[in-house]
């Protein structure tokens, strides 16, 4: 199950973001994504998803493209979890998180994926009673129960508490590890060096790095892509180890 | 009683679609104008001296014109964004409403009680009962088709499209669907308030948040809720009959506001 993008070129406006970028994610692979607000990440994702339309340059699905792919078929494949926006639901956790399941029609057991996010205890309120860091462990549950080979995360560490954020990006790398894929969006340099295969570094004018972590991160490369001041994000030394 | 039924269920649901359709609670059927548009054509008839038939036929149309103009000024992004028809449809709605006083000013002063009765809702004009149960079997038919997707489809755009669903011919399925409900009832009985927005707001609040279990309680709670007011309207100062909508609100008020007190 391959997921590639090619001679991609992304654009807000008369803005070009991201200049022919080209690049295979690979199943067990984790891809962080790394750019400064506004780089094109969310739009990156969106794109690899199939559900905007790149400047120029295409995405296939095993050699595929993924225009024409029927939406349900698409989506038994690649799932994302898009910046939070719940503001038109109504109903209970659980009713939130079983949506995820929608593509393939038939019920799934939701208790494992409830259990996972720590969200058992809260599964009858309304998903609107819930804080910041509860419903973005809930979006996750209904990511997971979507069960995609290919996991897009937009900022998936938004809200989330440090053991949270662990357990996210636990999680991510079991998916890997399982064969599956995931690009995320990160802003800290010191998870993606922990977390991920391969870092994607986007700068919102055209140009694009792609490279491993060792390669990719130092703090001249972080001062490039975040300005001035940033190099300090990057604490090589004293990395905080994966879970 | 039929046609109280009927019109009480068709509004209900054609509320409950609107809010799944705009992704608030606070959605209700004459959202886009479609009671404006039916009230300036149905007075303009009225004024006119036209018969019922004719006043009601005009009613449909301009609710249906109303729909039509909302959705060519605002419809176009509505894969990714309901602002935009939401805005229009209130305009129109505003420049209706404007009208509507402008006929009302100016018209002959005989005719007035008949058009505030339009105005207000009232359904001692109905005489389709049979075609009006057929059009609400045929709509909570066809929203019970489209209730996993409608489900999906209260979550963001992004994030329904990226479950499998094609959510701008969804999203215009439930306005078209939404607007024929409407239309129907507006020509049939004028503009009854409250049951489009307080039934389903209601019922979710009650548990109801699956479409599957949403819409045919709606359309259902709908109907009794009018059938009720149609009741009281012909009673409470008998021989004399008060318009539905008034009884509706008086209704529907108390039942709101102890529902928003629950936590």
């Amino acid at each position: 199950m391959n997921l590639v993008a090619c001679q991609l070129t992304l654009r807000a406006g008369t803005r070009t973001l991201v200049d022919s970028l080209d690049l295979a994610l690979e199943p067990g692979e984790a891809l962080g994504i790394l750019g400064a607000n506004g780089a094109g990440k969310s739009t990156l994702l969106s794109v690899l998803a199939g559900l905007a339309s790149p400047a120029q340059g295409r995405v296939t699905l095993d050699g595929q493209p993924l225009a024409d792919l029927p939406p349900l078929a698409r989506a038994q494949h690649i799932g994302l979890l898009p910046q939070g926006d719940e503001g038109g639901f109504f109903g209970s956790v659980a009713d939130y998180v079983t949506l995820g399941h929608y593509p393939f029609g038939d019920p799934s057991d939701l208790a494992p994926h409830l259990a996972t996010w720590e969200l058992t205890e809260l599964a009858c309120r309304p998903l609107d009673t819930l804080s910041g860091g509860e419903r973005q462990r809930a979006r996750l549950a209904q990511l997971a129960m979507q069960q995609p080979r290919i996991s897009l995360l937009d900022e998936p560490l938004t809200h989330l508490d440090p053991a949270h954020q662990a357990r996210l990006l636990a999680w991510a790398r079991d998916e890997a590890e399982a064969g599956h894929s995931v690009a995320l969006t990160l802003h800290d340099p010191n998870w993606a060096a922990c977390h991920c295969d391969r870092l994607l570094f986007l700068y919102g004018d055209g140009r694009w790095q792609l490279g491993t972590p060792a390669g990719l991160l130092t703090p001249a490369s972080l001062e490039a892509l975040y300005g001035p001041g940033t190099a300090a994000l990057w604490r090589k030394d004293d990395r905080i180890q994966p879970v | 009683m039929a046609a109280a039924f009927a019109c009480g269920g068709l509004l209900a649901l054609a509320g409950a679609l609107m809010q799944t359709l705009f992704r608030n609670p606070l959605a209700e059927p004459y959202l886009l104008g479609a009671s404006g548009g039916a009230g300036l054509l149905a007075l303009l008839g009225m004024a006119a001296g036209l018969a019922w038939p004719w006043v009601s036929a005009l009613a449909f149309a301009g609710s249906l014109l109303a729909l039509v103009l909302a959705a060519a000024l605002g419809g176009r992004l509505l894969a990714r964004d309901h602002t935009p028809l939401l805005l229009a449809g209130v305009m129109l709605a505003a420049g209706f409403g404007a009208l509507i006083a402008l006929v009302l000013s100016v018209a002959p002063t005989e005719r007035l009680p008949g058009m505030l009765f339009f105005l207000m809702g009232d359904l001692a004009w109905t005489d389709q009962p049979a075609g009006l149960w057929a059009a609400l079997l045929l709509a909570v038919a066809t929203a019970l088709g489209l209730s996993r997707r409608l489900d999906v489809l209260q979550l963001s755009p992004l994030k329904a499209a990226s479950l499998g669903v094609a959510v701008a011919p969804t999203r215009w399925m439930l306005f078209t669907l939404a607007g024929a409900c409407t239309a129907l009832v507006v020509a049939q009985a004028g503009s009854i308030g409250f049951v489009g927005l307080m039934v389903p707001h209601a019922l979710r609040r009650l548990g109801f948040s699956g479409h599957r279990a949403l819409l045919p309680a709606a359309a259902l709670a709908g109907g009794s809720l009018l059938v009720l007011a149609d009741a009281l309207a012909r009673t409470v100062i008998a021989p004399r009959e008060l318009p539905v909508g008034v009884l509706t609100a008086l209704l529907g008020v108390p039942v709101m506001l102890w529902l928003l007190r629950k936590p």
